[in-house]
């Protein structure tokens, strides 16, 4: 090897602290943005590939009973590529010898062989159950301990339990995609329904459309004919649902949070080319006498310059052997968990090119033009200036570099110094000496000090972040401060089903709430979009809504409404007072909106209208389906063995129950999807805090290998290795701790950042910030321990060195 | 001496000021002077009175404030304050060795690696024939034993050897020598001053700058600097 390369060589292995220290801050940015990219490719092709493959029906339609002839009619539609009709019952169903009910909706299919909409994957046993048998869909098996073979029961209305055997485990990637928080579901065919007790007649239909599958609003278009064509015939239809082919329903809430990671990818990437830059000044600095050299024995800036692009390169290389392999792996595992969260099928493990590609990028271009302003500088000096170390002299111009006049704080520091001393202050002289080397380089010090602050300020946000989730989802649990949501098939006056509930021991209240399904119409009379309007007693203390403009319902309020904010979307230049065109049971009717509240907008939008308005308009005054149960206490056990105890109590009164829902369950649910999203933000804030501490490390090393003469005449003048080792850990602790007061102050502008584009991307809204000391308490521990960390090694380096090493030091 | 062969290197009215906030100081102060070929000139003077700072004006190692040095060598005239810092390094790899009082090797490159580095920088030998080469010069420095050592493991005076052989690599018909006995004890320091002679009787044109006056009557010429100036009493032919 070339004299030259062999430097270039024996430069990367001659210090391997430094080494290892550039390339993984460059592998850690390398790494989270191929995970991201990767994740971002994986996911949205297979999300909608995954999607698409099971012919995912472009309209759902939910309505009264029916049977093959309106099927018929509606395969006949021009504009209808295929048709099925489904029935969906919810039931409860539970392990045998387990007490724990789950509530599953069964599907009952005609023909599995003739199945052509929202097809299903195998996952073990049959694909195709036969009469009396069961499909469980895998979502299933979290709450079900149950295996292929296995008899479940299942609990039907009237509280017979019937048994069907488990035949298979399929996942249904399409079936209620949009909806992650809803039922798991089983399959049945439909001559298994007598079995249940159940009419052989469709509740739903499931139709792809002839052509424009990606055009929403034909689809929409679709949709809204079908449902007039169903209406015509008699049925009632009660809420409708349109979507593309090739895009998952929750494609842009899953684009959008991996959007926010691929940011904080790319500020990792931002931060780690600090702590490059620095660490190649640095390097540079130290090898300004070797360019001397060689530019003495004829060695060109060009040839020094590639020398140094070939030793960042190699960085840089070396990173990417890391950061690679890992970023696949890291992208795939992230895909998996997303994937069975969504419920999708991955294609398999593949590397991504894009991401390659990206990471190639990254991890050659950042190091090299992190470095660029060092290099340009080092292969600038002339022989002189690096030869004689002093880069300020020799071609008459001034002092160039490090400032060498004394600067106003370093005055002040003297004189604060000597004025405490006055008083009586004396501040130990090693302690002097670590505050004053803090801030010796100041632009070394700024960037470590600007990693770590962004690293501190975005693990504080991630944690405050997730407070303002988790208010908000509490300030939502307030629309459902009911303990147990009792439902039945059919509905009972409101005074029989209250003199029952209060027969139980722990009742308080009990409510009758009624229900209507609306479309929302534009000016035009096309359907903007499906509005679910609850109704519940106008007073109810069972709602305490966050109303956001106008006012909340009341008892004598007739085609008034308080609708979600989520409904600007559709009607920008909606507010209270202002009149919307609804259609209820096929007829289209002009309704106040009164107020405007703030809530979750997944599968279309919730309005409240009083029970007193909506009951009549049922038909059903003083009756409903639906009842809200109120009970001594709140707590989760206790509002499910309420539930259990309700649930049984009616059916054994020979009440048709459909379900018995603890009031908080679905919040839980709410809850562990967002600690999911937190988990990830949290990986993102420990890289960003890693590359920080390795910044700090780095900067501690520096500095000591840059002192080791000082050091030297220290340890000279009878330093013990206690104080060398004290002194390089209060600098570190100093830097630390500064870091910690920019981070609080940065944290603010980020939480409000980092909240915003999350609340909006799940909940359509931005929400409340909530702000908790628990981040900056954890970070203000972890940066103090970790500053200490990360200069034990270099204070450990300080004080081994013995005086002969330190003053022989070139 | 004869009249028709021109000085290898010519200073002519060659000044140099350094600037600073405490205000300019003259190091030199319009230096004439000649060296011919073959010629062992020494630079005799005290710490302070210029005499590095002259031969970084011969190197090019610094710049000139006024005058001129021409270098005529290699079949070529060359005004060295007129090149430009690339073509002054290539110019200098293949005209001047330099060695200085603190050795300036390379600390992790062998002595081989040392001596074959301005081969490999001024592409004047293939690679193969560098190393050869390398060798042949430690040899005739007394340190081919030695060639796979770094220098951290070798005496100041061995280093001092490496140095002059990496000087020679590239053949340069000058050397320039910047006290390169100054920290060396004077048995080993002999034996340095040996290795110049030597140098001059196989025809090398040598530059050499020391603070010792003992040293003048081995030199074939020398020169006094006091103050930046040439001290014509000084200045003696042997």
């Amino acid at each position: 090897m070339r004299p030259r390369w062999r430097k270039v060589f024996l430069d990367l292995i001659d210090n391997k602290l430094r080494t290892l220290l550039v390339v993984l801050s460059i592998a850690v940015g390398v790494f989270a943005v191929g995970m991201i990219a990767g994740t971002y490719v994986i996911i949205s092709n297979d999300m909608s590939a995954s999607y698409a493959a099971n012919r995912p029906a472009n309209v759902q339609i939910r309505s009264d009973d029916f049977d093959d002839e309106l099927l018929t009619t509606i395969r006949r539609d021009r504009a209808v590529a295929e048709a099925e009709g489904r029935r969906v019952v919810n039931l409860r169903v539970r392990a045998p010898d387990s007490q724990k009910w789950v509530s599953l909706d069964i599907v009952a299919i005609k023909d599995f062989d003739k199945n052509q909409i929202n097809l299903l994957n195998p996952i073990s046993g049959k694909i195709k159950p036969d009469k009396r048998e069961l499909l469980l869909e895998r979502e299933a098996l979290k709450d079900l301990d149950v295996q292929v073979g296995d008899k479940v029961e299942v609990q039907l209305a009237d509280g017979t339990i019937k048994r069907l055997p488990v035949v298979g485990i399929v996942q249904d990637p399409t079936t209620g995609a949009g909806d992650f928080l809803g039922q798991p579901f089983g399959y049945i065919t439909m001559d298994t329904l007598p079995y249940l007790r159940e009419p052989e007649r469709y509740n739903r239909i499931y139709a792809t459309v002839a052509e424009g599958q990606d055009d929403l609003v034909h689809i929409r278009q679709v949709t809204a004919d079908l449902k007039d064509k169903i209406e015509k015939a008699g049925y009632q239809v009660r809420r409708t649902n349109s979507s593309k082919t090739h895009e998952h329903p929750l494609a842009s809430v899953v684009n959008a949070i991996l959007g926010i990671l691929m940011a904080l990818g790319v500020l990792i990437v931002f931060l780690s080319s600090s702590l490059i830059a620095n660490t190649l000044n640095a390097l540079l600095n130290q090898h300004l006498r070797h360019i001397g050299v060689m530019k003495l024995v004829g060695g060109r800036r060009n040839q020094i310059f590639s020398m140094y692009i070939v030793l960042i390169l190699t960085f840089g290389l070396l990173a990417l052997l890391i950061a690679v392999p890992l970023g696949g792996q890291g992208a795939y595992a992230l895909s998996r968990l997303i994937a069975d969260l969504m419920s999708f099928t991955l294609q398999g493990y593949r590397i991504v090119p894009i991401a390659f590609v990206i990471q190639a990028l990254i991890g050659l271009l950042i190091p090299l033009a992190a470095g660029a302003g060092p290099l340009v500088r080092g292969t600038h000096t002339s022989v002189l200036q690096a030869i004689s170390g002093d880069s300020g002299r020799g071609d008459g111009s001034k002092p160039k570099g490090e400032e060498k006049r004394e600067s106003r704080w370093e005055r002040f520091q003297v004189r604060a110094a000597a004025a405490l001393g006055r008083r009586g202050i004396h501040i130990p002289r090693p302690l002097l000496i670590s505050l004053r080397n803090t801030f010796r380089r100041r632009s070394r010090f700024i960037l470590t000090l600007f990693t770590l602050t962004m690293g501190g300020a975005i693990f504080i946000s991630v944690f405050n972040v997730r407070v303002s989730l988790h208010e908000f989802i509490g300030a939502v649990g307030k629309y459902f401060l009911a303990d147990v949501t009792l439902d039945f098939d059919q509905p009972y006056r409101l005074r029989e089903i209250e003199q029952y509930a209060r027969q139980v021991p722990g009742v308080v209240d009990v409510e009758g709430w009624a229900y209507a399904s609306a479309e929302a119409l534009y000016a035009d009379g096309s359907t903007a979009d499906n509005i679910t309007i609850l109704a519940p007693p106008a007073e109810s203390p069972l709602v305490a809504p966050i109303v956001v403009a106008g006012r909340w319902i009341r008892p004598d309020d007739k085609r008034a409404l308080a609708v979600t904010e989520g409904i600007l979307a559709l009607y920008p230049d909606l507010k209270p007072g202002d009149a919307i065109r609804l259609k209820i049971n096929g007829q289209e009717e002009t309704w106040e909106v009164v107020g405007l509240f703030k809530f979750i907008d997944r599968e279309g939008y919730l309005a409240y209208a009083p029970y007193e308005y909506i009951s009549r308009q049922n038909n059903q005054a003083n009756q409903a389906y639906s009842f809200r149960i109120a009970t001594e206490k709140h707590d989760r056990p206790y509002q499910t063995a309420m539930s259990a105890t309700l649930d049984q109590y009616f059916r054994d009164a020979g009440f048709k129950v459909r379900q018995a829902q603890p009031g908080l369950s679905s919040l839980d649910k709410a809850s562990e999807s967002l600690d999911i999203l937190i988990v990830f933000l949290l990986i993102m804030a420990l890289l960003t805090a890693t590359v920080g501490s390795m910044g700090l490390t780095g900067t501690m090393g520096m500095n000591v290998l840059e002192r080791t003469r000082e050091i030297g005449i220290m340890r000279a003048v009878g330093a013990t290795d206690g104080t060398i080792t004290r002194m390089v850990m209060i600098e570190g602790v100093v830097i630390g701790s500064i870091s910690w007061v920019f981070a609080v102050l940065l944290s603010f502008p980020i939480t409000v950042l980092l909240s915003t584009i999350i609340s909006v991307a799940i909940f359509q809204n931005p929400i409340e910030l909530v702000f908790t000391w628990t981040g900056y308490l954890i970070w203000l521990a972890l940066v103090l321990v970790l500053s200490a960390f990360a200069s034990i090694l270099p204070a450990r380096n300080a004080a081994r060195l013995t005086i002969r090493e330190v003053l022989a030091y070139e | 001496m004869a009249t028709d062969v021109l000085p290898i290197i010519e200073l002519r009215g060659v000044v140099k000021v350094y600037t600073s906030e405490a205000g300019d100081f003259t190091a030199l102060k319009g230096i004439d002077a000649q060296v011919m070929p073959g010629e062992f000139l020494g630079i005799v003077g005290k710490s302070g009175a210029g005499k590095s700072t002259l031969l970084n004006m011969i190197s090019g190692v610094d710049h000139l404030t006024r005058g001129e040095v021409i270098v005529r060598a290699n079949g070529k005239d060359v005004s060295v304050h007129t090149l430009n810092e690339n073509d002054l390094a290539l110019w200098r790899g293949r005209t001047m060795g330099i060695v200085y009082q603190s050795f300036q090797l390379l600390p992790m490159l062998t002595l081989v690696e040392n001596v074959m580095l301005p081969m490999d920088l001024c592409g004047l030998y293939h690679p193969r024939r560098s190393r050869e080469r390398a060798l042949e010069l430690l040899t005739l420095v007394e340190l081919e034993e030695h060639a796979n050592k770094l220098p951290a493991f070798i005496s100041g005076g061995q280093q001092q050897r490496v140095a002059i052989a990496r000087a020679l690599a590239n053949d340069p018909p000058i050397l320039i020598a910047d006290e390169p006995t100054g920290s060396l004890d004077s048995v080993t320091a002999d034996h340095i001053f040996e290795l110049f002679e030597h140098l001059r009787e196989n025809g090398k044109t040598i530059v050499m700058v020391t603070h010792d006056k003992s040293l003048s009557p081995r030199f074939s010429r020398h020169l006094v600097l006091a103050d930046g100036e040439i001290v014509p009493n000084g200045k003696r032919e042997i």
